[in-house]
């Protein structure tokens, strides 16, 4: 029993360690060879009785009977499995604030800016097998802030988190939760479906003129003070929104968009046709599948839940088969927990489309290793198994597919950020030093999904009589 | 106006004696027979100070007092240091609305109700009715730098000399600096969130920077261009982004100081930090990139758990009984919570240790607890009495760039001292003379002196 404990405290000790280096050493790495594990390649097929070697981060060779480097750990992987660390497209654990919720566009937001790097939701995502979310803003409005894509190096700091190289991506959202805040709290547009492709359009038209102007003043401006001849030029001062905006036009930034209902993701294909917006992914899209067809002639991208929906009027037409209907079509689906719940076991919710669907074992795999990472921009450098790619990776007690199977490990860039035997019993990061140890235990999400989180920060605007709140400041 | 300007000022009114009718010779002033403690730690027994129209003539032992001088006698029994500065406090700052209406188009408020008012004076809003005001003399305060409480960008910062509620006609030097922080709107405007005010102070420097550059185009076309409107919120920006002005960032966290830094990078404004709980954990960059501290001393309680322990610890009994009772999360838990205690009451000297500038500023805390958080400082904090007087005095009066007048107990500074029945770390003393700027407020102390006569 004491050794036990020794054991917790010196990992403890070495976390907290960690923690302090964090700001020193950003996003550590680590050498790892995991020896005779079937490796779950994503890419390549299962291979059993195979060895993977992580050298400084990066996966550098796979095969059998593989030498270890000089100094290199070696875990014993006989009769586990190892697969790639999992992706999660949609996540709020580990934000600060979720939703800037007072305009109906907002994009000049970013979760790069509301990361809270001591959640300990982080910790249990690591337990669960993950190891990089999509941190996302909120859906109160039609564009909302800026995602940031993260890797889970609990312990780091904010900047530790990012995911380097990942392309930016932001979020969108449709139907009733910015018609709701907007249009039914506030009174502004959006207050109708058709209000929120307007906003969509209104704002496109506004950015590109903005970048014209802008262009031509900063044109005359080099000119003029070049020369100082003619008439100076009037200042168009620099807006951050729209800068966004473009950047989003011209296919630098990946739309993340909230949607369920099929007319409302046809209406949003078409508005990018129109703008020539490339590479995005509907998010819930719980209707996507009465559209699948459509969406794989745009090169569109889904993000579904296995089975969650009916927590409000647009979410009830829903089927647990969405994600094998998609799959089927050849549309690119992840499946995501948006939930610091469903987070946890993501593994489960891909089962569950091989369960409904009769999708395979390895597509529903990939839904939440590979194709999440499609859809981040991220494909070349996680998601799989393979020589070159990073080493995010979890080893699993049976098939990750199986109810019965548990997350053992879960490395970061070869690093180990979760160990199942030496799990002490409390890895919060940082503790109020006034707050009494009860108070404290669990935050709230402890079991149980969260309803609506996507509404995070905006929920002030709601009792339970609805719309009332506002009516008294008009 | 510049700051010498106002000290002309206020020096000319006060030697025309504006505020206590006299002769046009201002008499001078002086205690006599009390214990002289300077900023550098130095002692002087049995002193004399003399000051004349706001200015110390001379300091020492068996000097002459002028025939003119107004006289007290110090009874051997107080004590003199140099007056306390406040980096940033909040007093006379006037209330606050419960609520905000909601604006027609939250996403769009007016500059005032998102909180940006970088071009407020608290000089002309101060409500002097602010008990604390008087309060802080007691605590040994003299000088204060004041600013408006909450938002995002409430206004300037105005220093001041501690006169209770005449502190309003002695102000020292207008606008030391912007006061920023990371506040919201209130109620249903942008910007509502962090991450919404990180891209609100961009957009801010970049709309004053247009308008920056239009007024110059405007001052040098001749004719057919068209007049900047005037915008005295973007305009008040414009000397913080010449780095003219500093802005005061009030900040706790590691992350948001993380933030700030990186606003920092990005708007290249000159920095000071207001409050800086968590300042010890970015020591490295706070030093090489030169920004002080004005720190707060507002300490978390010890955790009960530890207090108690510490008490029961001559009672070994209960001590063993209470450990039985700890389950390993517990014990793991109260081992962090140790941790963060002593990060807390350790950041100041942790910060004086690794080379940042560390003043003082009050910021939101209550003045009831001054007392009691410095001598946590002192017990817990490692902080040594000349460590915690430097702070209050010399090293915050360097960070507010008046040095030269305050801070210290020198002939030729302003006369901003306090007169304490105890020395200062004595754990009963009290203030019963507090000279703000020569101006000699006289306080009731519960504590009877070694000298009756002078204690009323």
């Amino acid at each position: 029993m004491n050794s036990m404990l020794n054991l917790k405290y010196t990992t403890l000790v070495a976390i907290l360690l960690l923690l302090a280096a964090g700001s020193v050493d950003a996003q550590e790495k680590g050498s790892v060879l995991i020896r005779n594990g079937t490796v779950i390649t994503i890419t390549n097929g299962n291979m059993p009785n195979t060895d993977l070697l992580i050298e400084n981060g990066v996966i550098t060779d796979i095969g059998q009977n593989l030498d270890a480097p000089r100094g290199i750990e070696t875990v014993d992987a006989t009769g586990k499995y190892v697969m790639p660390g999992i992706i999660d497209a949609h996540s709020h654990i580990a934000g600060v604030n979720i939703n800037e919720w007072t305009n109906p566009v907002t994009a000049e937001v970013t979760m790069e800016e509301s990361i809270d790097p001591t959640d300990i939701n982080i910790y249990w995502a690591l337990a669960g097998g993950v190891t990089t979310i999509h941190l996302m803003h909120g859906s109160a409005n039609v564009i909302g802030g800026q995602n940031e894509t993260m890797k889970l190096r609990y312990g780091g700091t904010m900047d530790d988190l990012r995911f380097k190289d990942a392309p930016r991506t932001i979020k969108f959202a449709l139907g009733e939760n910015p018609t709701r805040v907007h249009g039914q709290g506030f009174d502004v547009k959006p207050r109708t479906r058709m209000g929120v492709e307007q906003v969509i359009r209104d704002h496109f038209d506004a950015a590109l003129d903005y970048k014209r102007k802008r262009q031509a003043y900063l044109e005359a401006k080099q000119r003029y003070d070049r020369r100082k001849r003619g008439t100076p030029p009037i200042p168009v001062a620099k807006n951050l929104r729209m800068e966004v905006l473009n950047d989003i036009i011209e296919g630098e930034i990946l739309v993340h968009c909230h949607s369920y209902r099929a007319d409302e993701i046809l209406m949003l294909m078409r508005v990018f046709n129109d703008y020539g917006v490339k590479n995005y992914t509907f998010q819930h899209a719980n209707e996507a599948f009465k559209v699948a067809p459509e969406l794989r002639k745009n090169g569109a991208y889904t993000s579904v839940f296995s089975d969650w929906w009916a927590y409000k009027f647009e979410v009830y037409y829903s089927t647990a088969y969405n994600a094998a209907i998609l799959n089927a079509n050849g549309v690119k689906n992840s499946i995501n927990s948006d939930s610091g719940e469903l987070i946890r076991h993501l593994n489960h919710e891909a089962a569950k489309a091989v369960h409904y669907g009769g999708t395979s074992k390895l597509d529903a795999l990939k839904m939440i290793t590979i194709n999440p990472a499609a859809q981040l921009g991220i494909d070349d450098k996680v998601g799989s198994l393979e020589v070159g790619k990073h080493g995010d990776v979890a080893i699993w007690s049976g098939h990750p597919l199986s109810i019965y199977s548990i997350c053992e490990t879960t490395y970061v860039d070869g690093k180990k950020y979760f160990d199942r035997d030496q799990d002490p019993d409390d890895m919060r990061i940082e503790v109020d030093p006034e707050v009494d140890f009860d108070e404290t235990r669990y935050s709230g999400t402890l079991s149980g999904r969260d309803e609506d989180t996507c509404l995070r920060g905006a929920h002030i605007l709601f009792d339970k009589n609805g719309m009332t709140f506002n009516e008294g400041d008009k | 106006m510049k700051s010498t300007q106002v000290l002309l000022l206020c020096l000319v009114l006060l030697a025309t004696g504006l505020t206590e009718p006299r002769a046009q010779d201002t008499p001078a002033k002086a205690f006599e027979n009390v214990t002289i403690h300077t900023a550098d730690g130095n002692t002087i027994d049995n002193g004399t100070i003399i000051w004349r129209n706001g200015i110390i003539e001379k300091m020492g032992t068996g000097i002459q007092i002028p025939f003119d001088a107004y006289v007290i006698d110090g009874g051997d029994s107080l004590h003199i240091y140099p007056g306390f500065l406040d980096g940033m406090a909040t007093w006379g700052s006037p209330d606050l609305p419960d609520q905000y209406e909601t604006p027609d188009r939250p996403g769009e408020p007016s500059y005032e109700r998102a909180g940006i008012q970088p071009q407020r004076h608290p000089s002309n809003l101060l409500n002097a009715k602010d008990s604390n005001l008087s309060g802080a003399q007691k605590k040994g305060f003299t000088t204060a730098l004041l600013g408006l409480k909450r938002f995002m960008l409430p206004g300037q910062l105005d220093l001041f000399f501690l006169n209770g509620r005449q502190t309003g006609d002695y102000l020292f030097s207008r606008g030391k600096g912007i006061l920023a922080k990371f506040e919201d709107a209130p109620g249903a405007a942008y910007p509502n969130t962090l991450m919404g005010m990180m891209a609100k102070y961009r957009q801010l420097w970049y709309d004053a920077e247009a308008l920056q550059q239009q007024k110059s185009y405007f001052a040098t076309a001749k004719g057919q261009y068209p007049a900047p409107l005037g915008d005295e919120v973007l305009e008040a920006l414009v000397p913080v982004m010449n780095r003219e002005q500093p802005l005061y960032f009030v900040v706790d966290t590691k992350e948001n100081i993380d933030r700030l830094l990186k606003l920092q990078d990005e708007l290249n404004f000159s920095l000071v930090i207001v409050s800086g709980k968590e300042a010890y954990a970015r020591t490295d960059q706070l030093k090489s990139r030169k920004i002080p501290v004005l720190a707060s001393i507002d300490l978390p309680e010890k955790p009960d758990w530890k207090v108690k322990e510490e008490k029961a610890e001559r009672d070994t009994a209960e001590v063993l009984e209470e450990r039985e009772e700890i389950t390993e999360e517990m014990r793991i838990f109260r081992k962090q919570q140790m941790a963060a205690y002593k990060a807390s009451v350790e950041n100041i000297r942790k910060l004086m240790e690794a080379g940042v500038k560390v003043g003082y500023a009050t910021n939101e805390m209550k003045l009831s607890d001054f007392r009691e958080n410095l001598a946590t400082l002192r017990k817990e904090g490692g902080l040594t009495d000349q460590q915690i007087l430097a702070m209050l005095t010399r090293n915050t009066a360097e960070i507010l760039g008046v040095n030269r007048e305050l801070g210290g107990l020198q002939p030729g500074q302003i006369a901003s001292f306090s007169l304490f029945t105890k020395p200062f770390e004595a754990e009963k003393t009290e203030i019963k003379y507090s000279i703000s700027g020569g101006i000699i407020s006289e306080f009731d102390v519960k504590t009877p002196s070694k000298n009756k006569e002078n204690d009323e």
